[in-house]
């Protein structure tokens, strides 16, 4: 597996991230080339209603000149499914960024078990399989011999994952973060203008900010999946999100956040492991807080043994920003893979 | 400030061989209580609080249980106080129609001292918000208190934010 200067790929979903994706490895194809020592042959994409194949390599110009060039290519194939395709690739890491069912983690999750079963690497940008069977999909990597990378689940380009690596003389004992831009977003807007929720969320959703349907990030589910992620990582536990307390902020009103004014407070959304405890809730914050960042920013604040506190900050959300991940997974394991 | 219930045998010098440890690891001890009336095979259960350095508290902990270990002391709990024991919290909701003084009582009946409180609403019958600073027991912890306040939150349908 990615022995050679060749490193052979495919990608399943091609949607916003998977396409800038795409974008991203055409533009750093001649970097990776001179930094990192090889190619990368894209072999297949999978779409809901098909897939292109072609394992000469897709052409990437061709392709990302006109999307529909997708559909019009003559190794199209209608009416394929990608798990049913896999263990026909001859590929070495598959890339996974369809849309997923927040509560069944499906799609994504055949997807990934399938790679793994046919000893692919894995990169997913997917957060529900992991939020909801991380065990069962690390102990199938680890029977497969095979790498999984999710660094695009949380916070997206922000190295919340991949820091641990950073991290492995010190132990990390707390993680405090704020894992939701849209719900940062309207509480950001509600503390500086003194407008309710209702008010803010519309504004976040004509900014595009929040989705038509904001239930899974209002809730607080968005985020307390996230901090599963992120505490079965670097803290080592072995959670699902049914282990996470979690209150969302539809019940903060105008008055709350001048109240919490007279002592200083800020109300933030925060995502907390600590204690063997997972809390997702709105919290009163010091107004001179690193935590009270503003915007649809994301932060994670890691607290380490021999540190202190140690703190990141950065864009959760986006294509690119995605992609940038997903690329920074696929290097990681090319590295690994060369014994690097 | 940090909390600690161990039992000590009652012979002279072993309040000193408990103190070391806390003494050595930078421990600024604030009071020392004996339980002799609640002595038992010969052991007095002493309760000690002193503050460490916010920076090294945890390596400073586990370097005094290790010490206590070693001494052959029986540790009972060990707790982690906020610096003064004291939590402002935020309660949204029916605040008033559910009797706030109900409220303030029940908090007293356990020690819970409200400090401070203030109020926003429109009406009364309203849903309003109150911020409030309670001070809580040195032996109770920051968890128990938390489940106290969340205990009248449930039933009286409260929204509770905490600092």
């Amino acid at each position: 597996m990615c022995k050679g200067m060749e490193v052979k790929i495919c990608l399943i979903g091609m949607g916003n991230v998977g396409t800038c994706f795409l974008q991203l490895l055409k533009e750093k194809q001649d970097n990776i080339r001179v930094n990192f020592n090889f190619n990368c042959k894209l072999v297949a994409i999978f779409e809901y209603d098909g897939a292109l194949i072609d394992n000469d390599g897709i052409d990437l110009d061709n392709l990302l000149d006109d999307i529909t060039n997708l559909r019009k290519n003559q190794y199209w194939i209608s009416n394929v499914k990608a798990q049913d395709l896999i263990s026909t690739l001859d590929i070495d890491i598959c890339i996974e960024t369809t849309p997923t069912n927040p509560n069944t983690g499906e799609p994504a999750l055949t997807h990934i078990k399938e790679a793994l079963n046919n000893k692919i690497d894995v990169i997913s940008s997917n957060k529900a399989p992991f939020y909801l069977h991380y065990k069962k999909i690390q102990d199938l990597a680890e029977k497969m011999n095979c790498l999984v990378k999710f660094e695009a689940t949380v916070a997206s380009c922000v190295p919340a994952i991949s820091i641990k690596k950073s991290l492995i003389g010190n132990t990390i004992s707390r993680i405090r973060a704020i894992l939701n831009g849209t719900n940062n977003y309207i509480l950001s807007r509600m503390t500086t203008e003194g407008i309710s929720f209702s008010v803010a969320l519309k504004e976040a959703q004509e900014l595009g900010y929040a989705e038509t349907d904001p239930t899974l990030d209002i809730s607080g589910y968005d985020a307390a999946g996230k901090l599963v992620i992120l505490s079965n990582e670097l803290l080592g536990w072995s959670k699902s999100i049914e282990d996470v307390k979690i209150k969302g902020i539809t019940k903060i009103t105008p008055h709350a956040l001048e109240l919490a004014k007279i002592d200083d407070y800020v109300i933030k959304h925060l995502a907390i492991a600590e204690e063997n405890n997972l809390i997702v809730e709105p919290r009163l914050v010091k107004r001179d807080s690193l935590l009270n960042i503003q915007g649809t920013l994301n932060l994670i604040e890691l607290q380490t043994k021999y540190a202190g506190s140690i703190i990141l900050i950065g864009k959760g959300a986006g294509g690119f920003e995605a992609a940038s991940a997903i690329l920074n997974d696929l290097i990681s394991i090319v590295k690994k893979r060369r014994g690097f | 400030m940090i909390y600690l219930e161990v039992k000590l045998p009652d012979i002279p010098g072993s309040l000193i061989e408990l103190i070391k440890p806390i003494s050595q690891n930078g421990g600024n001890i604030h009071g020392v209580l004996h339980h002799h009336d609640k002595k038992n095979n010969n052991l007095i259960p002493v309760d000690i609080w002193f503050e460490l350095s916010e920076e090294l508290i945890e390596v400073s902990l586990e370097k005094i249980k290790k010490g206590l270990i070693e001494k052959n002391i029986q540790l009972i709990k060990i707790s982690v106080g906020s610096k003064n024991k004291m939590l402002t919290f935020i309660l949204t909701g029916h605040v008033f129609d559910t009797d706030i003084t109900n409220t303030i009582k029940r908090l007293d009946s356990k020690n819970i001292k409200v400090l401070e409180l203030h109020a926003k609403f429109t009406e009364v019958d309203e849903i309003s918000s109150v911020i409030m600073k309670v001070e809580f027991p040195e032996v109770m912890t920051k968890f128990e208190l938390i489940n106290e306040i969340e205990k009248i939150c449930k039933e009286k349908n409260l929204f509770f934010m905490r600092s």
